[in-house]
């Protein structure tokens, strides 16, 4: 027995002897914490959705590690997010930012200019440089964009970015030609182009399309911008000028046939083409109205757009205040005298492409007349030089809709408007199944509304669009599938419920590539990460070295590779859109440095 | 004779347990063949395919013993000195966790044995699983500074106990024998039950008792109690498993690093099972092994806080409605019906979206809704109770109506009490785990298992083993505490009495 002991004793020691412990290991660390320094951990509570609950769970890592203490305030749906962010119950709240007309004025006026839609915080040198690089062209504004940069994220660090994203979509190829889906960066998806592989399915069967919000805020393209129409609105109403996939105004797949910039960033013009016509839902089903979609519409459109009291709740008025003036060109001299960047005349650029030149312009949209040379243009006036606005235009806010349809549903005052008794043009309810209301849409775009309940929503196309044409839709009939879950989504996807699912999650590109019958497509988006401060009563909202300390403990690193490279690193909402050469590095030793000035 | 011998063969529990441990280990073998095999790649996994082996192996012999016992049954009437000492080849099993046909080999090599070695090989299986699970920390990069020492004194406990099995073996009665030591002895194995080891404690007490002078009627009690529980070894095997996750949960605060299952690390995300991480690790790159080990803690606090509260609670609340004036019981129970009728898990789910998640919330928020239960359980037992004779006979020596409530009253009605605490406490687990599970629980980084849970239900067809194993750790834990309230439910049963 004593030996037995004996051996037993040796063994284990043997065994224990060479093993590393926690202290040995931690001797090679530098020492994270600044507890040896008497610096009291500060507190920071961060604010999020439990959708962003990864992305908190390595902030929380990090910051943790950088010597503070965090509290996370997860909330399960956004609505009780904006309810905490509202209270101001946070130090940082997790936000993130798409620009959707992918223009950098979009992505810096909302967030970061004093009196923005959705302002963070009011500082004048911002709003100085945002004003002045609005006013430059592409090869100007990277400077006053870096400049602003390293004011609003360095300087006084009023936001924290994490991560620009990637957009993935998947599309199932053994149903759908793969090649004909888009998935622009900006823009939203391009129902027309789809086809199927088998071309004689595009009339007996539908086009199986996915979103995630199945209540829509509103069919009028003024009246929202939010995820829940932004795709449904684009195929509904056609615009002035459309976005590429990269991000280029283009006149593809638009109302106007081409477009010009004149001299002096002020003047832009716009030559419409004659083959798009109104279509409406009758009791038949969707009927062509002979109502062509003419310039006397843009004017109406436009003026809409930019007057915040043309309609109750105008959503988008701030996109489209710089422009000034819309006006319907009659007179053909104005084009020959009028002269673009490069010295031609408006009406030389104007017709470049055309079958017909430029004879007669006419005022009256029932005249026009492409084959005979008879056209109609618009002129676009903005109150400062401001190149940008073409993006505005083409942005889903800036769709065209029918000035004799709109002014004969919308005949309530807009003061005393009433939401119960008084139905405004584009509400969901006209167009909802069994709610007693007619559907009084006039689809401008490739497909129209037919229908929708809490499941999916019904489309179908336009017969007049375009008819006959290249631009004409291919699949005669679009289901939208309402899913809110990205589980089962996917899902649906994988079981043919679903033919094109766009934004699949990170995790699950593998699953998507796997699968035979499954193309993954993906594109750089304009979706940046990032965490705002709480600027009103709060510590970080008058600690700037506290704030820079936080700036410097998060490591985007760290992110891009929990998303297995799957995004990018972000200095702010600007970056997707300008390249301004500013990187963010985390900086454990300049955090403790700031910790310390900090605690002054 | 014959007829005899079949009846005998029937009722032996012992032949019942190596049947049943056939079975079971049959059936590990046969899932760790198939596991083993990679239908994709077409190879073997060498070192599951070992391991199955092995299983196969000790399952093959168990199946041997299994008709070797048979046959000297029918034949002898009992088992055979040699089929005795083939057992002990059984114990080998051990080392490869297979704990069905150990303590079929520890049962059949002393069948006749008192008590006190039932508690002893359980007490050596428990330390054994406790070191062997822990030293799974040896692959780490590091362990925590206070491993070695404790992992060395586990070892030595381990040592003692394996002395004292050998002890309780061969000696057929212990109370004879009376030495300085041995009267020693329990109150060693009450301290040294600190890590957990509750084996360790009920020997020391039952040794206790049977040194005392204290009234032999409480010893053969206890002695009765457990001479019942230990005839059914799944309980036994419940309780083991309880117990050893109790005990792990101790000993990990100081052999468990807990940034192994806190803090993230970027470079190891989502790898597969090795020795360094048993379980793979999740999408953080946090160690999923040491995060169920640090979750059988969180599981285990908050499912016996929930089951106490609502006992404490809702045992007062039965007992004085079901003891005093009418119209005191109708107020509580009309009041308790109430509760009783909105759903326990809605319940929780709307206190915590009231008040925010936190440990603490979600202990109030699944304690409320169990107290009818038990208030009606309590309530019932009380009123059966209240009018027996030992009752009236107190109430005629005038004693208070409150001591004669507490002190014969709720004692003599408490036994279904238990039973009902031990059958919920399952459901208690499962609750924590499924409000975590939805994000209602604890924070998301706390490794609690139905947290764990939810990171490996994202990656169910990727990385399947991220969800199996807590899933397995909380069914485990739930069927061992169901397993033991049958058990408890037939030792505390007074009809068999």
């Amino acid at each position: 027995m004593k030996k037995l002991s004996l051996l037993f004793f040796v063994v284990m020691v043997l065994l224990l002897g060479c093993v590393n412990t926690e202290s040995d290991v931690q001797g090679d660390e530098p020492e994270q914490t600044p507890d040896e320094t008497n610096i009291e951990r500060p507190t920071i509570e961060i604010l999020g959705t439990s959708t962003g609950e990864d992305d908190l769970n390595i902030l929380r890592d990090q910051l943790t590690n950088n010597g503070f203490e965090v509290e996370l305030n997860i909330q399960p749906d956004y609505g009780s997010f904006t309810t905490q962010r509202d209270a101001g119950n946070y130090d940082l709240a997790l936000s993130s930012w798409t620009t959707v007309t992918g223009n950098p004025d979009y992505a810096v006026r909302s967030l970061f200019t004093s009196d923005g839609d959705n302002s963070l915080f009011a500082d004048q040198q911002a709003d100085e440089l945002v004003n002045l690089a609005s006013t430059q062209l592409a090869e100007e504004y990277q400077e006053t964009y870096k400049d602003l940069e390293q004011h609003i994220v360095f300087d006084q660090a009023y936001i924290a970015p994490l991560y620009i994203s990637y957009k993935a979509q998947g599309v199932n190829d053994t149903i759908i030609n793969e090649e004909t889906v888009r998935l622009p960066k900006s823009r939203a998806a391009v129902w027309e182009a789809v086809d199927f592989n088998d071309a004689s399915l595009r009339d007996s069967q539908p086009l199986l399309v996915h979103q995630a919000i199945g209540s829509l805020t509103s069919l009028d393209p003024i009246k929202g911008n939010d995820g829940s129409i932004n795709t449904l609105n684009t195929n509904i109403y056609v615009r002035l000028v459309n976005l590429t996939d990269d991000d280029q105004v283009v006149s593809d797949g638009s109302l106007s046939l081409n477009h010009v910039i004149a001299e002096g960033n002020q003047d832009y013009y716009f030559l419409l083409r004659d083959d798009i016509y109104f279509a409406a839902i009758e009791e038949d089903g969707v009927v062509n109205t002979e109502d062509r979609v003419g310039a006397e519409d843009v004017q109406f459109s436009l003026n809409r757009a930019k007057d915040r009291n043309s309609v109750p709740d105008h959503r988008t008025y701030s996109l489209h205040e710089s422009m000034d003036n819309i006006e319907i060109v009659s007179d053909l001299s104005e084009l020959e005298d009028a002269v673009t960047i490069n010295g031609d005349s408006v009406k030389e650029a104007l017709e470049v492409g055309l079958d017909q030149d430029i004879t007669e312009l006419t005022t009256s949209k029932d005249d026009a007349n492409n084959a005979n040379g008879i056209y109609q243009a618009v002129k676009i006036t903005t109150v400062n030089p401001f190149p940008q606005v073409l993006n505005y235009l083409a942005h889903q806010s800036a769709g065209i809709v029918s000035q004799q349809q709109v002014e004969s549903v919308n005949t309530f005052d807009v003061e005393d408007y009433n939401v119960d008794e008084d139905i405004a043009y584009g509400d969901q309810r006209t167009v909802t199944e069994d709610s007693g209301f007619d559907n009084t849409l006039y689809a401008s775009g490739p497909y129209i509304l037919v229908s929708k309940n809490d499941y999916e929503a019904h489309f179908v196309k336009n017969p007049g669009y375009r008819a006959g044409t290249d631009g004409e839709p291919n699949i005669n009939e679009v289901i939208v599938k309402f899913i809110q879950e990205p589980e089962s989504a996917l899902s649906a996807l994988r079981n043919n419920e679903i033919h094109i699912l766009n934004g699949v999650a990170e995790n699950r590109y593998d699953t998507v590539i796997e699968d035979e019958s499954l193309t993954l497509q993906q594109n750089e988006s304009n979706g940046v990460t990032y965490l705002a401060f709480n600027m009103e009563g709060r510590e970080v909202s008058t600690n700037v070295a506290l704030r820079q300390a936080i700036l410097h403990s998060i490591n985007q690193d760290e992110f891009i590779s929990f998303y297995q490279g799957n995004k990018m690193p972000a200095v702010s909402t600007v970056s997707p859109l300008v390249n301004t050469g500013l990187t963010l590095e985390a900086d454990s030793e300049r955090v403790q440095e700031l910790l310390r000035e900090a605690a002054e | 004779m014959n007829q005899l011998y079949k009846k005998k063969l029937k009722q032996s529990d012992l032949y019942k347990h190596g049947h049943f441990s056939f079975v079971v280990s049959l059936l590990l073998a046969t899932i760790l063949l198939v596991n083993s095999y990679q239908f994709t790649t077409q190879t073997w996994q060498l070192s599951l395919f070992l391991i199955a082996v092995a299983y196969l192996f000790v399952t093959i012999f168990q199946l041997v013993l299994n008709l070797r016992t048979r046959r000297d049954i029918l034949k002898y009437g009992n088992i055979q000195r040699k089929t005795r000492l083939l057992t002990a080849f059984q114990l080998g099993s051990l080392l490869v966790g297979n704990v069905f046909t150990a303590t079929y080999a520890f049962r059949a090599l002393q069948d006749d044995g008192e008590i006190e070695y039932t508690f002893a090989y359980y007490m050596f299986l428990a330390d054994f699983l406790i070191i062997a699970v822990t030293s799974f920390n040896l692959f780490k990069p590091y362990v925590t500074n206070y491993f070695i020492p404790v992992v060395f004194s586990l070892a030595v406990l381990l040592l003692l106990d394996v002395i004292v099995l050998i002890w309780l073996a061969r000696s057929k009665s212990v109370s004879r024998k009376s030495t300085r030591l041995v009267r020693l002895l329990p109150y060693l194995f009450m301290v040294t039950s600190l890590t957990g080891n509750v084996f360790r404690f009920i020997l020391g007490y039952s040794l206790l008792l049977k040194q005392g002078k204290r009234d032999p009627a409480n010893s053969e009690r206890w002695q009765l109690f457990w001479i019942k529980l230990t005839k059914r070894f799944t309980a036994m095997i419940g309780l083991l498993f309880v117990i050893f996750t109790f005990s792990l949960s101790i000993t990990s605060f100081t052999t468990f690093v807990t940034r192994f299952a806190v803090a993230n690390d970027y470079t190891v995300l989502l790898t597969e099972p090795s020795l360094v991480y048993p379980f793979g690790t999740d999408n953080f790159g946090r160690d999923v092994f040491s995060r169920i080990v640090f979750g059988a803690r969180i599981s285990l606090i908050i499912g016996m806080l929930t089951t106490l509260i609502p006992m404490i609670i809702g045992g007062f609340l039965g007992a004085i409605s079901g003891f005093f004036h009418r119209s005191l019981d109708q107020a509580i129970m009309r009041v308790l019906d109430v509760l009783y009728a909105i759903p326990g898990i809605l319940l929780a789910i709307a206190i915590i979206a009231a008040f925010g998640s936190s440990t603490l919330n979600l202990i109030i928020a699944l304690s409320v809704g169990s107290i009818p239960m038990y208030a009606r359980t309590m309530r019932a037992n009380i009123l059966m109770i209240a009018h027996l004779d030992f009752i009236e006979a107190a109430r005629a020596l005038g004693e208070s109506e409150w001591k004669i409530l507490f002190k014969h009253a709720i004692p003599n009605g408490f036994a279904p009490m238990i039973v009902r605490a031990t059958l919920t406490i399952g459901t208690a687990v499962i609750a924590t785990s499924s409000l975590s599970f939805l994000g209602l629980g604890v924070e998301p980084h706390v490794p609690e298992w139905g947290n764990v849970l939810r990171i490996g239900s994202q990656y169910l067809e990727t990385e399947p083993y991220l969800a199996i194993f807590p899933g397995l750790a909380i069914i485990l834990l739930v069927l061992s505490f169901n397993f033991l309230g049958d058990g408890l439910r037939d030792a505390l049963d007074p009809k068999i009495n």
